[in-house]
């Protein structure tokens, strides 16, 4: 099944090249910058949902962005990669990868969209609940990347990816789109943690199914 | 003809006329639209019965040790064609539901999560045709779609049973509104419902089992004459 050491390997080998092919993560990270700034000149000063619909927007692009790049070796890379790992090693570490990457395109894209368009506090609260309104985001964001883990895997097998691979992921990631605008929402209202934490699980839940579907079906996919 | 076809044509006949001229309970506000319930219902039945049918061979398609053969080639056509006969049902229950939203909520169209459903089980089977139409090699196109087929099915059962009870619907059966078998689907509205269901699955396979065949004869013309 899955070795632990090569998966190890495998993931450090694919950090070693993100860092050195370092327009590959800047493209995403800027990306999500200039969609924030975008909304920071047209709308301003939106109520905390419009904020975070707004915020959401920008995330999935991002993401799409993000999890485009994540299949794109040249053909030799390939056949080096299906020498050092098995399938399910590739899928899991692909995946791993993936979700840390958008996490970190994610992450970025919060932050300046805290400080162009402020931290939004609804009413009867004092200040914006930064911890579980980060969770919230994060798991979204890697069942996000779960699911578009799958579909660049799928549109790297095609010729002319770029926008078949938006149609395909899209209508996909509504499921874990509503469940996490749902959560996040939750977060910025400030509820206690027993009403996050079913929530989150559903998050959780919903990035566990892409990857347990895609271990089913990798191997189909690779067979070429 | 099989008995099957014969037993789909007598149960949508029977449907036809019994849903139209039986007695139904008087409702406030539903007054005679409930007889949709007979026309409306069983078209997504009958789409989840004709999607379960294309995922079956699409998993039968793969796991098939030769994935270019003819026979298996036959299992890719007929995951394509039931699909698509499975969308020509969910739009014939779209439009039947919008009618009846317009008569009972005010709106053709509101932002419900049934509708958000179907709307993306639309949306999804669109990008599956897409997926196809864009690789050039038949093996390849029906691998891959084959692949997407089986991934988008399960998220669209995920997405259409699991999260609409999660959020309020006006739709029967979410939200805490009651479905209608609960309360005022009576026996004689059950003695023409389920039949209507039954026919109209029945119907639906005809359909796509006869497109399959159509299209089989149109490869083997093709192949008789420019080959």
């Amino acid at each position: 099944m899955v070795r632990a050491k090569i998966l190890a390997q495998f993931i450090r080998w694919e950090w070693t090249l993100e860092y050195r092919r370092s327009n590959g993560w800047f493209m995403p990270v800027l990306f999500a910058a200039m969609i924030g700034y975008l909304v920071n000149l047209l709308v301003r000063q939106p109520n905390p949902i419009q904020w975070l619909s707004l915020l959401w927007i920008t995330l999935v692009f991002s993401s799409l962005q993000t999890a485009m790049r994540s299949f794109s070796a040249s053909p030799s890379e390939w056949i080096y990669l299906n020498q050092l790992a098995r399938p399910a090693e590739l899928l899991i570490g692909k995946s791993i990868t993936t979700a840390l990457n958008t996490l970190f395109v994610a992450w970025t894209g919060v932050l300046l969209f805290g400080l162009w368009l402020g931290w939004p506090t609804p009413e009867g609260m004092d200040r914006f609940p930064f911890f579980t309104f980060m969770v919230s985001i994060s798991f979204g964001v890697i069942g996000m990347s779960s699911t578009l883990g799958f579909t660049a895997a799928l549109s790297s097998k095609l010729s002319r990816n770029t926008g078949v691979m938006a149609i395909l992921s899209l209508p996909l990631l509504l499921p874990t789109l509503l469940v996490a605008l749902r959560t996040s929402k939750l977060a910025l209202l400030g509820e206690p943690l027993s009403i996050l934490y079913p929530n989150w699980l559903s998050e959780l839940a919903l990035s566990v199914l892409p990857i347990a579907l895609g271990l089913l079906l990798f191997p189909y996919l690779w067979r070429s | 003809m099989k008995a099957w076809k014969l037993l789909g044509l007598a149960l949508v006949g029977y449907s036809l006329y019994a849903g139209l001229m039986f007695e139904v309970p008087k409702l406030i506000r539903l007054n005679e639209t409930i007889r949709n319930l007979y026309f409306h219902v069983p078209m997504w039945f009958t789409m989840i019965v004709l999607l379960a049918g294309s995922l079956v061979y699409s998993l039968r398609f793969l796991r098939s040790g030769d994935l270019g053969s003819s026979v298996n080639m036959l299992r890719d056509r007929q995951a394509k064609i039931f699909a698509e006969v499975a969308m020509v049902f969910a739009l014939l229950g779209l439009f039947t539901g919008m009618v009846w939203a317009k008569a009972t909520w005010g709106a053709f169209w509101t932002a419900d999560p049934k509708l958000n459903g179907t709307a993306v089980t639309l949306l999804i089977y669109a990008a599956y045709f897409v997926l196809r139409g864009s690789v050039e090699d038949p093996e390849k196109s029906a691998r891959l779609a084959a692949v997407y087929n089986v991934f988008a099915f399960v998220m669209m059962i995920v997405f259409i049973g699991i999260l609409p009870r999660m959020t309020d619907s006006l739709h029967p059966g979410n939200g805490g509104n009651p479905a209608f078998g609960n309360y005022d689907l009576d026996n004689g509205m059950r003695m023409v419902f389920y039949p209507a269901v039954i026919g109209w699955i029945l119907i639906g396979w005809w359909i796509a089992t006869l497109r399959v065949r159509i299209a089989q004869l149109q490869e083997q013309n093709f192949q008789n004459n420019f080959s």
